[in-house]
């Protein structure tokens, strides 16, 4: 088996950068994400604006839903829509190892959303920077950081299913119940939790065992989130209940060491099957 | 050292250049300042083995979606040099062979070999031997024509500097900065044309290239096929447009249901089919009425009429009596032709014949 040519997988992240880039859904998200920063840190700084923790940690929500998203619409037709309109048979007839392409499509594709990213935060920060202060700043950039990995992890996820799918429509579906499972997990989590024969008291009582917690490694949206909390030092989780607020700890185990590594296992495994689906499939 | 003259694909300005045998050389016209690569044919064979031989051999190739069997057990081999037509009824299978040959799917069972390279232990060097042109092409919306062919070229290793004369050779240059989303179908199939040639490999696979195009474009490719022809490049092409196939071609393969049901020259073909050439004869005053003396006639096969003209298929040795027959009876011969028959007979018999048909 004749080695990886590092060039072909420069030409062909090269050519998924410049053809991506001016992605129109994807400079309308940029700028969204923009937006938000800026009317995040005015409306978390309680009418005046609020910090880079502040900010951050209040947009949570809404940038482990926004990064996905981003990942999801550059990457699900990398495939399955290149393969049904054809653009793939002529790449495909190079000399070019189908590996390379997908490295390829995998860096030009991360470059587009790591350069999303920076520009959403990067813009953003220069403004709380410039209001507020840079306090909070280390937190921040591993905020940034945190958010180019999750972006890289969905990429890699959506890409698996482009590999595997055989139309553009299963692929974005695909997608779709990709950030779906991300929102609904605490449902399902809730769910097994109150199977295994927990309730609803246990919280206050904390007696609510620690599995409940540390499979949030089931879910990247919300693993990003308790990632994000550590990178600003934040320990603890609190939990709205009516009448009161409940405080947890977050689990040891789900220290940033073991977050980056199950969020590696969670770009490796994808893009392997992907390899693998892509290399099985006929064109 | 050797010397050699090129033409300027833009301003046609010949311009004489030297190198060694192998070498490649950078060219720039002295006239319009195009730049380009030229490759001075090497003394040694490009191929694995010498030239004569077969450049692509498809071995015993079955192909199965499902249940369903494209390609059915089917081997050929297009020589050195040889334009080799594709033929067959929608569904034939005939992309479903080119694309298993390229290496886009995966057979079932059987051996391709293209320039003496096995495709499944030495895929890259099979393929660096080929220029594609898929049936539905399509590349980059965002990218101009530039750029897209810039991508090819680094992908198979060449110079950039190739792009912008293949650009203007298929008549693309006004378009060069605009991108490829805005194009027609026809842009589109042009860029592949230029595509194709990125490189100059020595085995061209063409898929239905006319297809879509209107005349001026269809010439334009039929010529560009010929020219690479006759820069002694091998081409396969599959097309549906009979006439095209008996024009270009050297040989023809007929496939039907996934198998190949016949291989040879178009002359061959006929031969082989006992397709009998047609006589055409202008009789004035004829009014579509088919005279009774040739309906009579030993030896005459089929006869029709319409207008001024009589269409006589006999053998060749009847050709003569059908003529005397008519004068004698008086009729006025304005005019007499012989039209050899086409492919599109021989393709109809052969078709139907496997269909359990005529």
């Amino acid at each position: 088996m004749a080695r990886i040519n590092p060039k072909t997988i420069y030409t062909v992240a090269k050519k998924e950068f410049m053809d991506n880039v001016r992605n129109r859904w994807i400079i309308v998200l940029t700028i969204i994400f923009i937006l938000l920063i800026i009317i995040f840190s005015y409306v978390g700084g309680a009418g005046s604006f609020g910090n880079m923790q502040i900010t951050t940690l209040g947009l949570l929500i809404v940038t482990s839903l926004l990064i996905p998203l981003i990942a999801i619409i550059l990457g699900y037709a990398t495939i399955a829509g290149e393969a049904q309109s054809g653009a793939l048979y002529v790449v495909l007839s190079y000399p070019v190892k189908r590996i390379e392409v997908l490295l390829g499509k995998f860096i030009g594709l991360g470059s587009v959303i790591i350069l999303s990213i920076f520009l959403g935060f990067g813009v953003g920060g220069l403004f709380i920077a410039g209001t507020v202060g840079t306090e909070a700043l280390s937190g921040f950039i591993g905020a940034i950081f945190l958010s180019i990995i999750l972006g890289l992890l969905y990429l890699s996820c959506i890409m698996c299913i482009s590999a595997f799918c055989k139309r553009r429509s299963r692929a974005i579906a695909g997608g779709i119940i990709l950030i779906f499972w991300g929102m609904i997990y605490g449902s399902v989590i809730m769910g097994v939790l109150y199977g295994a024969g927990y309730d609803f008291n246990d919280f206050a009582t904390g007696d609510v065992p620690e599995w409940f917690f540390n499979t949030a490694v089931f879910s990247p949206q919300d693993l990003h989130q308790v990632a994000v909390m550590r990178a600003f030092n934040i320990d603890t989780i609190s939990m709205d209940m009516p009448g009161q607020q409940l405080e947890f700890a977050i689990p040891e185990f789900l220290n940033m060491g073991m977050i980056l590594i199950v969020h590696l296992i969670w770009i490796i495994v994808p893009f392997l099957l992907a390899i693998y689906f892509f290399n099985k499939r006929d064109i | 050292m050797v010397k050699k003259t090129i033409m300027c694909p833009n301003c046609k300005n010949q311009v004489t250049i030297e190198g060694d045998p192998g070498e490649k050389v950078y060219v720039t016209c002295s006239k319009c300042n195009t730049k380009g690569v030229f490759t001075f044919p090497s003394d040694k064979p490009i191929a694995k083995e010498e030239a004569g031989h077969s450049v692509i051999e498809v071995s015993n190739l079955t192909k199965k979606f499902k249940d369903l069997t494209a390609v059915d057990n089917l081997s050929f081999n297009v020589r050195k040099g040889e334009i080799y037509g594709l033929l067959g009824p929608n569904g034939a299978g005939k992309t479903t062979t080119i694309k298993s040959i390229i290496g886009l799917l995966h057979a079932n069972t059987g051996e391709i070999k293209i320039n003496g390279y096995d495709l499944k232990k030495e895929d890259i060097e099979a393929r660096r031997s080929v220029g594609y042109l898929p049936e539905r092409i399509a590349f980059y919306p965002n990218l101009t024509p530039l750029q897209t062919l810039h991508f090819f070229c680094e992908l198979r290793g060449d110079d950039r500097s190739l792009a912008t004369p293949l650009i203007k050779e298929v008549g693309l240059e006004d378009a060069i900065n605009r991108k490829v989303g805005t194009f027609s179908k026809g842009m589109v199939q042009l860029l592949g044309v230029a595509q194709v040639q990125i490189g100059s490999p020595p085995v061209y696979i063409l898929d239905e290239p006319m297809g879509g195009l209107d005349a001026r474009w269809v010439k334009a490719i039929r010529e560009r096929i010929i020219s690479l022809n006759k820069q002694g490049a091998t081409i396969l092409f599959s097309s549906h447009i009979l006439s095209e196939v008996e024009n270009l071609c050297d040989r023809v393969a007929i496939i039907n249901r996934g198998k190949l049901i016949a291989e040879d020259t178009v002359g061959n073909l006929n031969k082989y089919l006992k397709i009998k050439p047609r006589l055409e004869i202008i009789i004035l005053g004829l009014n579509s009425k088919i005279p009774e003396v040739i309906e009579r006639l030993k030896g005459v096969e089929a006869v029709d009429a319409k207008d001024d003209t009589l269409f006589v298929t006999c053998e060749s040795a009847v050709r003569s009596k059908v003529i005397t027959a008519l004068e004698d009876a008086g009729f006025k011969i304005d005019n007499i032709k012989t039209v050899e028959p086409s492919l599109e007979e021989a393709f109809v018999r052969l078709v139907s014949k496997d269909d359990g048909g005529a």
